[in-house]
Parts: C-alpha cells; structure tokens; sequence
C-alpha cells in the first residue's frame, strides 16, 4: 500500500510541530538559542522512551499501567547500586535495564498465560513495583551519583545534541526497523489488530504478548536509567507521572488504542508537541492558576487540528477510525 | 516489622474493645502526608521520644501515596489498631479536619505536625513552620544580598495544597517591600521530570534577566540547585528551601546563597512528648502564648532558619538548639499539669 | 453472548470478563451460571479474604472499622460507577476526578457564598457534573476523536478552571445537616453514604435491565454501526452516558464534602488523578468490557468493595510502613488467579 506523505500518521503531528516552532521562535527568539534546544532535547530524549515503552503495548491492543513504576525500579535499583554497592556505572544500568527487563517480562508472561486483562495485570504490578521502590528506598533519595553519569545525563556531544539523545534516536531507529521490517514486528500488529485471526494465521500470540511487555519493560528502564543522570540523583518518585504522558504522545501521533496501528514517528512528534507546549506555558509566564487550562487547550486543538487528515482518510475508507 | 511487636499489637487490640481508654500506655503514631524525604527524622524522633520518655510508642506510619484518602483510610486504621495519639501532617489544612476531629472524639490527643489545620478545628495546636512565614523570611535573605530593583522568580510546589497560596502571597509581600519585583511563579513542580523541564527550559529564556530565585518545596529547590550548577552561574542566587543533600552540596560550593531550614526531629520529638503529656492528663494552657499564622491561632513555631555558606556545616546541631531550647520550656510554656 | 464486533482485545480477556452481563441476563435460573458469575467469584473473594483479616486482626471486625470501610467503600464505589457508564459506550472517563471535584467544590460555592439550602446546593452540584460531563461527551461526538484524549485535555482544563477560580481556597460553610450526614452511624456501623451508594447502585441496575434506554446504551457500546442501524441515536447515546458519568463523579465528589465537613479541591488530587485507579479498578474487577457493551452493577459494586478491603486489612495487619503497596500488588494479583482457578475448574467440571 503506497500512502502519500500528507497521508501518512507523522503528518498532522509535524505540521503542528513545525507551526508551533515557527510561531514561539517568532516571539521569543531564546526558544531557538542553542541552550534551549539543547533543555528540550533532554526532555524529549526521556519522554520518548516513555512514549515508545507505551506504544508498543499500545501496538498490541493492550495497556500497560506499570510503565512508571518500572521506569522508577529501575532508576533507583541504578542509583542504589552505584551508592550502596560501588558498582561501576555501566554495570548498574545493565542490571537497572534487566531489572526493566525482568519486570516487563514478568507482566508478560502473566497476560499470556492466565489470559487476565494487561490492565488488571499491570495494575497489580505497578502496585508491586513501586511498593518495592517504596520498600527500598523508604522514600529517600540515593544520591551519590559518579560525575560521569551526571555529565552524561546533561552534556552535549556535539553541541547542542546532548548525549542523551542517542539512545533514544536509537530505539526509535530500532522500533520502527521491527515494527516495519521484522516479522515479528508484522506479528505485534496483527495481534493489535485482530488477535484471533493472527492465531488462526499461524503467529504465537503468547510470544508476541511477551516479547511486547518485555520490550516495553525495558524501554521504561531505559528512561528511568537516563532520568537519574540527567535529575543528577535516584529519586523514588521517578516514574509516578509517566503514564498520562505515555498515553498521550502516542495518541496525538495517531496510534489507534484498540491496536495494530501505531506510528514510531508520530509518537516522537506527540513527545515533541507536549514538551514544546510545556515549555510555552513558562516561556510566556502563563499565570500558574492557568497552566492546566491552557495545557488542556493545546492539545485539543493538537487533536483537532490532527483531525482533517483522519476525516478524509475515514471518508475514503469508510470506516471509523480511534 | 517483628513479629514481636506483631503479636503484641495483636494482643493489645485483641483484648478489649476500646483500646484507647484500657491500653496503660501511650501509642503515639506519626503520620505524614505521604512518602516524603522531609519526614524521614520523625522516624527517629519518635524513636527516641518513646525511650526517654518511656512511651509505649511512637511510630512513624507512612501512607504509600500522597493521597486524602489513603491517609484518612491509614488513619482510621490506626484508631482500630488501638493508637491513642496523633501527630499529623495535614494532607489537606482544610480537608484533614474532619477525621482529626474523629480522631479527636475517640480521646485520643492530635496534634498537626509541620504543616497546620486550619482553624477551627479539634487538634490541641500545631506545630510546625509557618510556611508562608518561612516563604517570607526566605524572600527577605535573598533580597537582603540582592539589593532593591531585582527581579526574582519563585518555583514552588502543588497549587492544589493551599500552602502554596500563602506561599505565592508571602514572596509577593516580602518582594513588595524591599522594592522588588517577582517576574514569574512557576508552580505545580513537585515531582523531579516536570520540575526539571520546566525549570530549566526559564533558565534557558530568562537567566538573563532574573537576578535571584526563591523555591519554596522541595522538589523545586533541589531541581533549581542543579540547574544553577548545570549552568554554572553564580550571578543568580537562589535560596531554597529544606536540607536536600542537593542543596546543601551547592550551598558549599557557592551555587546556592542558603536555605530556610526546618526542624523535623524537633516536631516528632517535642510532639511525641506532648501528645503523651496530654493523654497522661496535662491539658493545654488557656493563657499559652501561641503564635497566629494563615490557617490558625494555636500556632507554635518550631523554628526556621536560613542557612548560608557559613552555616550549613553545622545545621544539624543548630536545629538542635532550637529543639532543646523549644523543649526546654515546653511543659511550663504550654501545659497546665 | 453479546455480539462484539469489536475484536481488538483477547479472547481469553473476554472469557474473563464475559460471563455475566446486565445484557444478556438469562431468564432461567441456572447455579452453574451463577457459580461460574463474576459477581460470585468476588464474593467468595470478598469472604475469603474477610475472613483471613478477620483472624489474623480481631480488630478487622470492631464496629469503627467496619464503619470505616463501608464509609470509604462507598465513595470507591460511586467512583467506579461514574467510569463504568462510560465504559459501557466502549469509551474512557479520565476526567471523572476532576468533574467530582468542580461540582463539589461549586455545591461549596452555593452553600456557603450564596446561603443556599442544601437540597438546592445538591442539585446545582450535580448539575455542573452533568453540564461538564455533556462537554465532554458533545465534544467526542462532534470531533470523533477517541475518549481518551479528549477526557485527558478538559481533565487539565475542569481541572484548571476549578483551581483559577478559586486559588484553592476551601469552602466550610456548608450545611450541618449534609455534613451531619456523612457522620452519622446508623446501627453503629453503616454509614448513610454506603445507603446512598446502593441505591445508585439499584438504579443503575434497574437503567440497564429493564428501561430501553439503558438497552440502547448497551447497545451503543456493543457495536455503534449496528445500533445506528437499528434507530438509536447513538451519538445522544454516547453523550447521555457521559452526562450521566458526571453526575455520578458529582455525586462521589458531594459524597466526599458530606464526609469532610468542606468541600476542598485537593480531595481528588492534583487534576484528580487520585480518583483513576478506584474509577478503573471496580468496573475492571466486576467484569465491565473495557471495550463497551457489557455492564455489570453488582459486579463493580462487589469489585471496589473488594479493593478497598484489601486496603483496610493491609494497613491493619501492619506489614510494615513501606511495603503496603506491594502486598496490594500481590494479593490483587492473587484474587484474580484464585478467580481465574476457581472459574476453569468449574468449567472442567462442568464439561464432565
């Protein structure tokens, strides 16, 4: 099937992107300074992998509650191994992002074999999650963080692309390869899409399950990990405000909540759009006692203006769609 | 969690019906708002309460989420658990009255902890920091080294929680006086991600043009803290708020001018101590000199400090002082035995 | 079974959920049916772990505490009825916090700016549950967008409105006799609220089971193309639904002010997000279809009942201060594959 680009799920995201670009560098010329794309770039790095560690459950039709609280296991599970035990940085977040991992793996198997909702399942495990976190920590922050962790979490490598960005480009890169390229990505939208016929079709719908969770459990690891290099400290509330953020960006880049469609690109752009709106909100000295207002504005007119495309895409095939 | 002390509760609730009048001893529980650093000496406040003043206890009971009701759900649970005095920090000023109240009406004595509920209410008083006081003197500092004619921003915590409305209040009214002017309140900040983004994308606009920050909650002055350091410039001073590791750290290495201190130990301790002294018969004075704050006139100050370079060092023994010299006085003060 | 055209979630999932419905009631009485219901499964969930506390904590049974659970109970329940009836239509509510705290807080407005009586402050409060509840709905069916993000944005901005108007002052000039109510103890252990919320409860039922207008919204849910087709005006539907959501967020909302003496905007949280996981977990738990078209009162009833249990017990057993939450996680997790043994091994048997 060839879509024409202005067809396609990134489009409406990108324009609103590009339109709000061009609007709040017009008025406040600081939003394009180098510093400042260099502070969103972080932002975006973070809530991207929180975003994809979303979608691709997303992908399957199913949702996952847990992301935060797996996102904050891991981060102090990092911290606290680097404090406690002396682990060499690179050795933490590779025990942090198995802990992911494990966690998501966990949520998986459960799904798959007792047939349970993901969302009473995840409920359940964001609860043990983040009680566990609670039970670690006792509420209190590591801190001891070695300076090279810190450096990465909030230096630039080539100015201003810091280097949080790479892993993030890199799992982006990696998504959309499985997702457009790989048979088993083939496999996670067919079972979003219609999970019965893609067991009678000869797919492994338990695996598909699994390997989804267990991605998306390593995807939230990954962002807690690089949150406590870029927050500077393992702080146990890591994670608790994920999970409207997570929903949020992938929908305004057209993923579609019942499954087996979902965009890798326009999930960016939803990430994008969100932090760009964050930032209009202080950049403009909107009175506090009106943030929320106007945060909820914008995205409904991101919804909105997101619209046109999917009335006519509906109109010509008939159906509705999200 | 013993399973001695597992037992033992279980005997004590078991025995009789209303624990609060039968149990000979004092089982004092302190409860915060939710998980939080802050409250992390009451823990060993009560501790220490409980031996010297041999209590029965004085637990620090923690509800799982910054939630009402889970801390009203938590509270009720610790009536039916038999505890007999309580030391509170208000979820809501105004909506925590109600099951204080409750509380009050089994006998057992409550006491708001750091944070206070708004008048009228049954709580014998509160003690704690008057936190817009604190906003306030806060301000003050930073002006104090900032000179008239600056321009501060001010980060703080949930617009939800009414203190930040007296916290808004009291930085705008400091400002005001010392000639002044607060160019931007960014609020609702309370967790790290949302703090950091936020925070750091006003720096990357207006470090230009802001000469001085005040951060009235924690997770805010300890972002802010950072974001100095991250920058590295030390011609914005900022005084924060609490005794972050964070913050202490960039006070010494001169990113931070200070940071109003407040005295945790202190409160669950003196506060474990009277809620056994009220329970034990010890009434609280007509005539006690009580301070006045926004929420209510049985106020006792349990000491705020601003804390700078020279200082920082030694906070911790400086909040004892403060305790010793509050507790030194507290019975012939406060309570009429 | 319901038709479910909607085939985007699991099979096993609607196995699960799917064995009763408000819908598709028999007409026979039949044990099997009723053994193998959701409703009984919470039930003997409900008993079980009762029963557990209960002897591990005498006190678990003390009038406070029963009076105490039923009190909270009460309002998880209500909370989970406001997001089940928009479940229904095969929609999400996210902005049910936020709407139980406006009305409320406007309920508070009434009372104590404007010295309304009570009944009236009620209505006005339930009115503005409906009014921004139909918001919501109108919108969803005018632009077509999913529920989600839509109930996302106005959460923020009810949210937002609520906190602008009134800087997060309190109101507590509220009527003696609404907060007389949330105080008082009827045999010394029930509370009024818990009464108010089962004749929601049996209204809500008696909507789905017996008027055509609870069928057409069931209906609506199942498959919209085939409503729309049979005559019902699925849009009205699906704003109707979401009106009736506020109210019900309303009368949760009201329910808290009756309890707190005040009617205050932190009691759903920061944009009411404090109220999700209760909205969800009940109608979850009783066997409501995320996807729309199957309902169940008593099951979302048994469901919030169950969790707020949980809760209650955990705290009282005293696990320790900071692992509450994980054991939640756990015997959440547990009560679900007791269920799910308990279901599979009648089934086999039935088989036989």
């Amino acid at each position: 099937m060839s879509t024409r680009f202005w067809e396609s799920d990134w489009f409406g995201p990108f324009v609103i992107t590009l339109a709000a670009i061009i609007v709040v560098g017009t008025l406040n010329p600081s939003f394009l300074s180098p510093f400042n794309i260099q502070v969103l770039l972080l932002a975006i790095s973070v809530n991207a992998l929180i975003a994809f560690s979303q979608m691709i459950i997303i992908a399957i039709g199913q949702m996952n509650l847990s992301v935060g609280a797996i996102g904050g296991l891991a981060a102090i599970s990092f911290a606290g191994m680097m404090q406690v035990w002396g682990m060499p940085w690179p050795v933490a977040a590779g025990v942090a992002l198995g802990i992911g991992l494990l966690a998501g793996l966990a949520n998986g198997v459960l799904v798959a074999f007792t047939g349970i909702s993901a969302f009473v399942i995840t409920l359940a495990s964001l609860s043990i999650y983040k009680g566990v976190n609670l039970g670690i920590t006792e509420a209190q922050p590591f801190y001891e963080i070695p300076d090279i962790v810190k450096s990465l979490g909030n230096d630039t490598f080539i100015h201003p692309l810091p280097w949080l960005v790479i892993p993030c480009v890199l799992a982006a890169i990696g998504l959309w390869y499985l997702l457009n390229r790989l048979p088993l990505g083939r496999s996670i939208l067919a079972v979003g899409g219609n999970e019965h016929a893609s067991e009678l079709s000869g797919i492994s719908v338990r695996l598909v399950v699994i390997v989804a969770h267990a991605i998306s459990g390593g995807l939230a690891a990954l962002a807690g990990i690089m949150l406590v290099g870029r927050l500077q400290l393992g702080q146990p509330t890591i994670g608790d405000d994920w999970l409207i953020l997570s929903f949020a960006a992938p929908v305004i880049g057209g993923a579609i909540l019942s499954g087996g469609h979902v965009s890798v690109g326009g999930t960016l752009l939803g990430v994008i759009i969100v932090a760009i709106f964050t930032q209009v909100l202080v950049l403009f000295n909107i009175d506090p006692f009106l943030v929320q207002v106007v945060l909820g504005g914008l995205i409904l007119w991101a919804v909105g203006v997101n619209r046109w495309r999917e009335v006519r895409a509906q109109r010509r095939a008939g159906q509705v769609q999200i | 969690m013993s399973l001695k002390r597992l037992i033992t509760t279980l005997v004590a609730i078991g025995a009789i019906p209303t624990a609060a009048l039968a149990d000979p001893s004092s089982r004092i529980a302190l409860i915060p708002g939710g998980p939080h650093p802050y409250f992390a000496a009451w823990e060993q406040a009560g501790a220490d309460a409980a031996k010297e003043f041999n209590l029965g206890e004085a637990e620090y009971k923690v509800p799982q989420k910054w939630e009402l009701g889970l801390q009203n759900q938590m509270l009720e649970s610790l009536v039916t658990q038999g505890y007999n005095g309580f030391l509170i920090f208000p979820g809501d000023p105004v909506g925590t009255v109600a099951i204080a109240n409750e509380l009050a009406d089994t006998g057992a004595p409550v006491i708001a902890l750091a944070g206070c509920l708004k008048d009228p209410s049954d709580a014998q008083f509160c003690m704690g920091t008057d936190t817009g006081n604190s906003a306030y003197l806060g301000t003050k500092e930073l002006l104090k080294e900032l000179g008239s004619g600056a321009k501060i921003a001010h980060f703080t915590g949930f617009l939800v929680d009414p203190n930040t409305q007296l916290r808004i209040d009291a930085v705008e009214r400091a400002a005001k006086e010392e000639g002044a002017e607060v160019i931007q309140v960014i609020a609702d900040i309370d967790a790290p991600e949302p703090a950091e983004e936020k925070i750091n994308a006003y720096l990357a606009a207006h470090a230009s043009e802001v000469d001085g920050i005040i951060t009235t909650a924690w997770v805010p002055a300890v972002v802010a803290s950072s974001a100095l350091r991250k920058i590295g410039d030390k011609r914005i001073k900022m005084v924060g708020i609490d005794h972050d590791e964070v913050v202490l750290q960039a006070i010494k290495d001169g990113f931070v001018h200070g940071t109003m201190l407040q005295n945790p130990y202190g409160q669950g301790y003196i506060g474990s101590y009277a809620a056994d002294k009220l329970r034990t018969g010890c009434t609280v004075k007509a005539d006690a000199p009580f301070k006045s704050n926004a929420l209510t006139d049985k106020f006792i100050d349990s000491g705020t400090v601003f804390a700078g370079i020279d200082d920082v060092d030694n906070y911790v023994g400086s909040m004892q002082a403060i305790t010793e010299t509050l507790f030194a006085t507290f019975e012939s003060t406060y309570l009429d035995c | 079974m319901a038709i479910d055209v909607r085939h985007n979630q699991s099979d096993a999932f609607k196995d699960m959920m799917a064995n009763t419905s408000q819908q598709d009631a028999p007409p026979r009485f039949s044990i099997t049916r009723i053994l193998l219901s959701n409703e009984f499964g919470l039930l003997v969930l409900i008993v079980l772990f009762a029963t557990i506390f209960a002897t591990i904590s005498p006190a678990f049974l003390s009038k406070f505490s029963l009076y105490a659970l039923g009190r909270t109970a009460a309002v998880n329940i209500m909370i989970g009825f406001s997001m089940m009836v928009v479940i229904i239509t095969g929609g999400l509510n996210l902005s049910v916090g936020a709407i139980g705290v406006s009305a409320a807080m406007f309920s508070g407005l009434l009372m104590e700016s404007f010295g309304m009586p009570w009944p009236l402050a009620v209505a006005g409060g339930l009115a503005v549950g409906a009014a921004l509840g139909a918001i919501n709905g109108i919108i969803i069916v005018r632009t077509g967008l999913h529920s989600f993000i839509i109930t996302l944005a106005t959460m923020s901005i009810f949210f937002g409105i609520m906190i602008f108007l009134t800087h997060a002052e309190s109101y507590r000039g509220i009527s003696p006799v609404f907060t007389g109510f949330g105080r008082m103890k009827l045999f010394s252990i029930i509370s009024p609220l818990l009464l108010v919320t089962i004749v929601v409860a049996l209204g809500l039922s008696v909507l789905f089971r017996f008027t055509a207008l609870g069928r057409e919204f069931l209906a609506t849910g199942a498959n919209e193309r085939a409503a729309e087709l049979s005559g019902i005006r699925v849009q009205r539907m699906i704003t109707y639904c979401h009106m009736l959501s506020g109210v019900l967020a309303g009368v949760a909302g009201l329910m808290l002010v009756s309890r707190t003496g005040a009617a205050i905007p932190s009691m759903a949280g920061q944009l009411g997000q404090d109220w999700l996981l209760p909205a969800f977990l009940g109608p979850v738990l009783g066997g409501t279809l995320l996807t729309g078209g199957r309902v169940s009162v008593l099951g979302t009833l048994l469901g919030s009942f169950l969790v707020t249990m949980l809760t209650t017990g955990l705290l009282l057993m005293q696990v320790g201060a900071f692992w509450v939450q994980t054991y939640l996680g756990l015997l959440l997790l547990f009560a679900v594959l007791v269920d799910l043994v308990r279901r599979s091994y009648l089934q086999r048997r039935k088989l036989i």
